[in-house]
């Protein structure tokens, strides 16, 4: 234990780090609303979004790094986090057939109550679901 | 000592035990708390990125009300105390426990701030009638015979509520106030002029297609969304269409009474015309029914022309508190979603406020450090989930 306590007393962070840290999360927060409200969100959403998430990502690991102060812990660190986060990547790819592809498998009265399929106009939206109209179009 | 051992165990594999892992049980729990957390989230989230990209309609953040600053405001306000919770642990750990304690209530002052927002928000949205779950809830899916229902339903609850509201006053002899007059003939003339005219002529209409464009058109002088309500330009096509209708009712009703006034003479004169005297008598009261309608369509699209982003938005700015079903596709999966995600989210916030709420008042020296650690911990924790939901929620 007295090895830890030593650790404790090294000076990582420090007032200037965090409000450097904080700089960055701010700029980053901008950045993905400056992405949403760009011409990239109606010409390729796609890009837009995975931009956010790259973003939101970075943000992430900003907090986790220096906030949370995982830079400066032990290995053990490892094996509380990684594991965890490979069950919710597994959680999320088990949903993926059950849930994200269950409008395949709509009985016709399921599409009866249905949303109504975005309207063309909405370009991004259209165009990444009009693979589920066409299918309304068949159960019909 | 160590020396000898090895000599015991003849040059076998010295291993040394630690007894733990090398951070306080406190934290050690917190982290092993915040894994599950991880998973909890990510459970959420995930379902919500597979149900939203997996629908065949999500409404955009304009449609259901969703303010893109509002929700950038409030991730700058988790970002600062998020960065003063870390100085408060800081200054704990350097023993100031002034500048500690100042860190602590800026933390626990922005932490309340983000719930207000988040109640602000919330209000708005039901406000606006949108709730998570029926019936509170008006959302609906696509603009159908039930909608066209529910609108009327709507319509004539509100106009009943009114007149047993008026028939009260008028019981214990107090005032009337004129608005309440207003509203009611407001919502009479609405209830036919909008939902019966509407089912009439779906009723009527010789396709599906024409059926649904009717409906649509419903829908859309109720709740534009962002496509804009209906253009002034159809509606002065549609009023001029009701005058040329209007003259023909007003023309058939005089032939009739002309053609009856004749007939009665014939009788008189003994000839029988009684089967067609039957005929002009329904027809002459139900005629002027269709009068009384068409008129209270003209009225409807008088109100329409006034009511540009829909006659919700329209009552809303009225302040009126009267809110008609909504077409919004894909709107009821998005607002169970938006409530779980935003409300999980916001539970957290609130346990994070009692656990700092727990020590605002202790002094904040060195033996609280270990607290304020495992608490900021949580709190960065807090933070990080809101990270990956506001654009999530507020920019996709």
């Amino acid at each position: 234990m007295s090895d830890h306590h030593a650790h404790d007393d090294h000076s990582h962070g420090g007032t200037g780090t965090y409000l450097t840290v904080f700089g960055c999360l701010v700029a980053l927060t901008a950045t993905s609303v400056i992405l949403a409200q760009s011409s990239l969100m109606d010409s390729s959403p796609g890009v837009a979004w995975a931009g956010m998430m790259a973003v939101s990502c970075g943000k992430a690991m900003l907090v986790i790094m220096f906030f949370m102060h995982l830079k400066w812990e032990a290995n053990w660190k490892y094996v509380l986090t990684i594991p965890a986060m490979m069950m919710s990547v597994f959680l999320v790819c088990m949903l993926v057939p059950d849930v994200g592809r269950r409008q395949r498998m709509y009985s016709e009265e399921r599409w009866t109550f249905a949303a109504q399929p975005a309207p063309e106009h909405h370009g991004a939206d259209g165009d990444t679901h009009s693979g589920h109209s066409s299918d309304a179009d068949h159960s019909h | 000592m160590s020396h000898d051992t090895d000599q015991h165990d003849h040059g076998h594999v010295h291993l040394e035990y630690q007894p733990a892992l090398p951070l306080p049980n406190g934290k050690l729990c917190l982290w092993l708390f915040l894994s599950t957390e991880i998973m909890f989230f990510a459970g959420l989230i995930g379902t919500y990125i597979v149900l939203r990209f997996g629908a065949p309609a999500w409404p955009a953040p304009a449609d259901v009300h969703l303010s893109e600053p509002i929700g950038a405001f409030n991730t700058f306000v988790l970002i600062c105390s998020s960065v003063s919770i870390v100085l408060c642990l800081e200054a704990a750990k350097a023993n100031k426990t002034g500048q500690a304690k100042l860190m602590l209530w800026i933390t626990f002052a922005l932490g309340s701030l983000f719930l207000g927002v988040k109640a602000y928000e919330y209000s708005a949205k039901f406000a606006h009638g949108i709730y998570p779950k029926r019936p509170r809830s008006l959302l609906y899916e696509k603009a159908d015979v039930t909608y066209a229902a529910a609108v009327r339903k709507t319509l004539m609850d509100r106009r009943i509520a009114l007149e047993n509201e008026k028939s009260h006053l008028q019981e214990n002899e107090q005032d009337i106030p004129a608005h309440l007059d207003e509203e009611i003939s407001q919502a009479s003339m609405l209830e036919s002029g909008l939902a019966t005219w509407t089912e009439r002529r779906v009723a009527q209409a010789d396709s599906p297609a024409m059926q649904q464009q009717l409906l649509d058109g419903l829908a859309n002088s109720i709740y534009a969304g962002h496509g804009g309500g209906p253009s002034s330009e159809v509606i002065d096509q549609e009023l001029a269409e009701l005058a040329t209708q209007e003259s023909e009712v007003e023309q058939q009703l005089r032939d009739l009474s002309k053609e009856q006034l004749e007939l009665e003479e014939k009788t008189a004169a003994g000839e029988d015309h009684s089967e067609r005297l039957a005929e002009i008598t329904s027809l002459s009261t139900s005629l002027p029914n269709d009068k009384a309608l068409i008129a209270d369509r003209v009225g409807t699209l008088e109100l329409l022309k006034n009511a540009e982003h829909g006659l919700n938005e329209y009552f809303h700015e009225e302040g009126s508190s009267l809110i008609l079903p909504m077409r919004i596709p894909g709107g009821n999966m998005w607002a169970s979603t938006y409530f779980l995600l935003t409300g999980f989210h916001a539970i957290h916030v609130i346990v994070g406020l009692i656990l700092f709420g727990l020590i605002l008042g202790k002094t904040l020296d060195k033996s609280k450090a270990n607290f304020i650690e495992n608490t900021g911990l949580y709190w960065h924790f807090v933070d990080l989930v809101w990270i990956f939901l506001f654009p999530l929620l507020y920019l996709f």
